[in-house]
């Protein structure tokens, strides 16, 4: 809201500096956005709040400057010239939707003469930013920034039998408004008609019919109140944006109609025209006025300073409400009608709080004795993911929970993806299903721009509709990697990644969660290549899937580099219970270690000797791992050697050589018969 | 035996000095050579002079040339264990001290992950406890329970990204205060981190989706002076300790009395009327804070009685923006390395 401060002079003495105005409004809430000085007046533009449309005019902000200065609000006349005739005799008002316009006031001036508007009206309204159009449209559009009140102004002689009628429009009825546009008007719409026909849309805007032109002789005056959803329902749904509406659904001053027709009646006679005697004033149901009980004690209960009683009484005084002392330390407040937002005690104590000063209230920082924070299990489980794979070398990522509908389908995961009623961009019209969309986005990115490899994760919430309009919204973990993994130092190559990289980052993970051992099978996904994916199980529930993304699934993010990644239900992992921890003692007596090199079918999988190995019963076997598989010239077509590095160890005692050839006979016995394995020569090396 | 003695000394004086010089592998086993070399070294030569030595003197001769012959092999065992102890540096490309290490790549947490776990970090040591809640909302947590009245033009400010009848994208983390306050009795202590989203057309400091954190306290006896003490105590955490802190007056709907907190301009310090942060005010609008609304304490049977409380909410985004002097806000979605890189280190 953009005010004048010789304007507002005229309502209350001013004499600060514009530098101490301006901090001084900034305190009360009132802050100036810019600060202009035009021609000697300084133009402040004032954020205001949607609970304030008291704020709205000059009159409102004078009367927050008169609380803050403690100075008088000026009172002027607004003398009338009037004719003989009663405006009831020459005009008629009836309000059928008495719910959506509670107060209606109007009367008419005659011989109105229309041009244009004195220097001091032109000069008042440029002030505002606004273009004088003639003296009756200038008059209206003082009274609304000088009042806050929106005024409408019509040519009665085109007002069909000098009746308003005040209603909801009927079906198929049009309007054409001021600007020329043919608005349609609903059923649930609140009109001004004449006797026929709409003649402009109430509260929002008037009908081009109906409007000041050169020749309009007679002016009728509406001074009105229009319920505020009603407004803010017509307007928004004909998308009209205008001074009036903007006010009428924040909410008017509904005691004030009478006055703002007045004035408006006052300022057209001193130009010309004379005004009917008294005033049609429509107000069938004049509400009560609103009072709240306020408590001394409470305010400093709320504020945690004890604010002196006669601040209290200036400062409410000032701005308008009246305060009748109910027992010691205690008030009922009657509220002003255009304090729409007051209806509770704690609205009055912001309103001390706001004029004593947020600066003089103490700072106290809360006590903590009695608290402890609550554990957060999941946070403090993603920030172990986190910790994890940051270790492995993968850098962090955050993307958007938008996205592109076509490469979402890209992805073929086979969900529904989440629409946005009312999205910024076709491209960002869905919420994302996957991270992996994301996360190729981000390769794109970043190999377009020179980099050689990016090698990244994600957490965050992915979204699909499940049956019956209901939606899924599950924390997932995201990784990718592609192309050049970074080097170590000198000496150490730069490698392009593999699938090992993303399942190494995969198994830390879950090792890290203790959600292990892991299961990891082959299975087909349709994101990822045929034939280059593992779905990951825990105690046998799918809870993700890693591999080789789908090269045209990549290539849609236009990344045309082999692209490992992999995307973890973190939701349905985190509802599976942990391996329980349990500490272990540290052997106190040395183990004996053989190495067992042996050629095994290519058709064998290293997960099935693993399996194997894993189902021997011998309990001197402590462990094992794999250290070393190759193919080559040394090795058979079809086969591939493996050496497995066995650990073996008694709890009690030291082993002997002999028995632990006696327990690797025995292994080697139980691989030979489940996958034929051949045993290489020297293959047991002893490495005790 | 006097000569023989005099000799004896006079090696070891040698020997002593010759030690003292012995730097790597290559002079000790020079100076080993030079002292116990099978046929010339100075200490083998001295067992041949015993052989002239009178009869009754041998023994107290040969027992002095021993004696020698073992503090010399000592003391070259000791040289030579220190040599080995210290092996030569060596590196990928002989002894070039100057080369670059070797270190394995650690990844990066991303900017906004850093400064949330920052702000996080500060609160958990008040006694805040962190919660979450669902980004897709209902009207009802969003708006509703929080006093924005349907059709009223104060959801303007909030502007909303709707899914389907009364599902929309939760537009500040204020719905999970609601949760959190329906589920628990007061004292409640917390704060909420998490994406939100606007329908915002996107300039440098607006997108339609950023990270926001915000806060809440119920109590007895929670009053407008904790609001302020425990924000300034958080501001001074985060921007140091000499950062000037105003709280002025603003509104919310949810909170009552409402204000917005500034902090000085560190790109300005006001001095700079052109400044593109503050706008020469001197001041960064950082935070919306104010006392929890009776109205929204009642939607949740809390009585406002007996309980009061403050919250807050701060976009981490456009906090970290000002903390680093990041002048785009979509750097953080871009996801570029050679920015996110950057941040990882304090």
């Amino acid at each position: 809201m953009k005010i004048s401060l010789d304007w507002i002079r005229e309502y209350v003495a001013v004499d600060l500096s514009p530098q101490e105005l301006v901090d001084r409004l900034t305190m009360i809430g009132l802050v100036p956005e810019t600060v202009e000085d035009k021609g000697g007046d300084l133009i402040l533009d004032l954020e205001t709040y949607a609970n304030r449309p008291d704020t709205l005019g000059h009159l409102g902000v004078a009367r927050e400057i008169g609380a803050m200065l403690a100075r008088p609000l000026l009172e002027r006349d607004w003398p009338v010239a009037e004719l003989g005739e009663a405006t009831a005799d020459i005009a008629d008002v009836q309000i059928t939707a008495e719910a959506l316009c509670p107060r209606y006031c109007g009367l008419v001036v005659r011989g109105v003469k229309v041009g244009p508007s004195p220097d001091w009206l032109v000069r008042r309204l440029e002030a505002m930013g606004l273009r004088p159009v003639n003296n009756v449209v200038d008059v209206s559009n003082y009274v609304l920034f000088a009042t806050g009140q929106p005024i409408h102004t019509f040519d009665f002689g085109r007002i069909g039998g000098g009746r308003i009628v005040v209603r909801k429009a009927k079906r198929g009825e049009t309007l054409v408004d001021l600007d020329g546009r043919t608005l349609e008007l609903a059923p649930d719409m609140l009109v001004i008609a004449d006797e026929s026909r709409p003649v402009a849309l109430a509260g929002v805007i008037g009908g081009q019919a109906s409007g000041i032109t050169a020749s309009t002789r007679d002016v009728f005056i509406e001074s009105a109140n229009f319920d505020p959803v009603g407004i803010r329902k017509t307007a928004k749904t004909l998308g009209l944006q205008t001074d009036a509406a903007y006010r009428f659904e924040r909410g008017a001053d509904i005691g004030f109609a009478p006055k703002a027709a007045v004035m408006a009646a006052s300022l057209l006679t001193a130009m010309g025209g004379q005004a009917s005697r008294g005033l049609i004033d429509r107000f069938p149901k004049p509400p009560k006025p609103r009072t709240v009980r306020l408590r001394l004690r409470r305010i400093a209960e709320l504020l945690g300073v004890a604010v002196p009683e006669d601040f209290v009484v200036e400062v409410l005084g000032r701005l308008g409400f009246r305060l009748e002392a109910s027992h010691h330390g205690a008030w009922r407040v009657e509220v002003p009608a255009f304090r729409v937002d007051i209806s509770r005690e704690a609205d009055l104590i912001e309103e001390v709080a706001r004029f004593y000063g947020y600066d003089r209230i103490p700072s106290v920082v809360t006590p903590v004795d009695s608290f402890a924070p609550a554990a957060n299990r999941k946070l403090d489980r993603l920030a172990r993911i986190r910790g994890t794979l940051l270790g492995q070398g993968l850098d962090e990522v955050i993307n958007w929970s938008f996205a592109d509908p076509e490469r979402e389908a890209a992805a073929a995961n086979g969900k529904t993806p989440v629409d946005i009623q009312n999205p910024i961009s076709t491209r960002a019209s869905v919420l994302r299903t996957t991270l992996l969309t994301g996360l190729l986005e981000n390769a794109a990115w970043n190999l377009n721009r020179g980099l050689d490899g990016l090698h990244v994760f994600e957490t965050g919430n992915v979204f699909h509709w499940i049956e019956d309009g209901k939606h899924c919204e599950d924390l997932h973990l995201g990784l990718l990697s592609t192309g050049l993994l970074p080097a170590a130092g000198l000496g150490t190559a730069a490698a392009e990644t593999d699938f090992s990289v993303i399942k190494g980052a995969v198994e830390a993970v879950l090792e890290a969660l203790r959600y292990d051992p892991a299961g990891f099978e082959p299975r087909d996904h349709p994101s990822f290549e045929p034939g280059r994916a593992l779905a990951v199980l825990y105690k046998g529930q799918e809870i993700g899937t890693l591999g080789q993304l789908r090269r045209d699934f990549a290539a849609v993010a236009s990344v045309d580099r082999a692209v490992y990644a992999a995307e973890i239900d973190l939701a349905a992992l985190f509802e599976k219970t942990p391996r329980p921890f349990q500490y272990a003692p540290v052997p106190k007596l040395p183990g004996v270690v053989r190495d067992l090199s042996f050629l095994v079918d290519t058709s064998h999988a290293y997960g099935e000797v693993a399996q194997a190995l894993g189902r021997l019963n011998q309990p001197l076997l402590e462990g094992f791992e794999l250290v070393d598989r190759f193919t080559g010239k040394s090795v058979p077509e079809g086969r591939v050697s493996l050496t497995v590095r066995l650990r073996f160890r008694h709890p009690q005692r030291t082993l002997v050589a002999e028995e632990v050839d006696r327990v690797v006979q025995e292994v080697v016995g139980q691989l030979r018969s489940a996958l034929d394995i051949q045993l290489r020569e020297g293959s047991i090396d002893s490495r005790a | 035996m006097a000569n023989l003695k005099e000799r004896i000394d006079a090696v070891r004086k040698e020997f002593d000095e010759a030690a003292r010089r012995a730097a790597d592998a290559k002079s000790l086993e020079e100076l080993r050579t030079a002292y116990l070399g099978r046929k010339r070294g100075h200490v083998t030569l001295l067992f041949e002079d015993l052989k002239s030595v009178p009869a009754e003197e041998k023994r107290e001769a040969g027992r002095l040339v021993n004696e020698l012959k073992q503090s010399v092999t000592v003391r070259l065992d000791a040289i030579e264990g220190q040599l080995s102890s210290v092996p030569p540096a060596v590196s990928a490309a002989g002894t070039d001290l100057t080369l670059p290490g070797r270190k394995r790549y650690v990844g990066r947490p991303h900017p906004l992950t850093l400064f949330e776990e920052e702000i996080e970090r500060i609160f958990l040591g008040m006694g805040f406890s962190i919660e979450e809640g669902p980004e897709i909302e209902t009207d009802y947590y969003n708006f509703e329970a929080l006093n924005f009245p349907p059709h009223h033009p104060a959801r303007d400010k909030w502007d909303t990204l709707f899914i389907k009848g009364d599902l929309l994208l939760r537009t500040h983390t204020s719905p999970v205060q609601v949760r959190v306050m329906e589920r628990s009795k007061p004292p409640i202590r917390i704060i909420c981190p998490g994406r939100v989203f606007r329908r915002e057309t996107p300039d440098p400091t607006h997108l339609p989706m950023f990270m926001q954190v915000e806060g809440l306290v119920i109590d007895e006896g929670v009053t407008f002076a904790h609001l302020k003490g425990t924000l300034e105590y958080f501001l001074r955490a985060l921007f140091g300790e000499k950062i000037k802190v105003r709280f002025r007056p603003s509104f919310f709907p949810f909170t009552e009395p409402s204000a917005e907190v500034d902090i000085e301009c560190l790109v300005c310090s006001g001095k700079d009327p052109a400044c593109r942060v503050c706008g020469g005010t001197g001041w960064k609008e950082i935070l919306g804070s104010g006392m929890v609304d009776p109205q929204v304490l009642k939607n949740v049977n809390i009585d406002p009685e007996k309980y009061s409380g403050w919250a807050f909410g701060l976009g981490i985004d456009r906090t970290a923006m000002f903390a680093y002097g990041i002048p785009e806000m979509r750097y953080f979605y871009e996801n570029d390395l050679r920015f996110l890189r950057q941040f990882g280190t304090k």
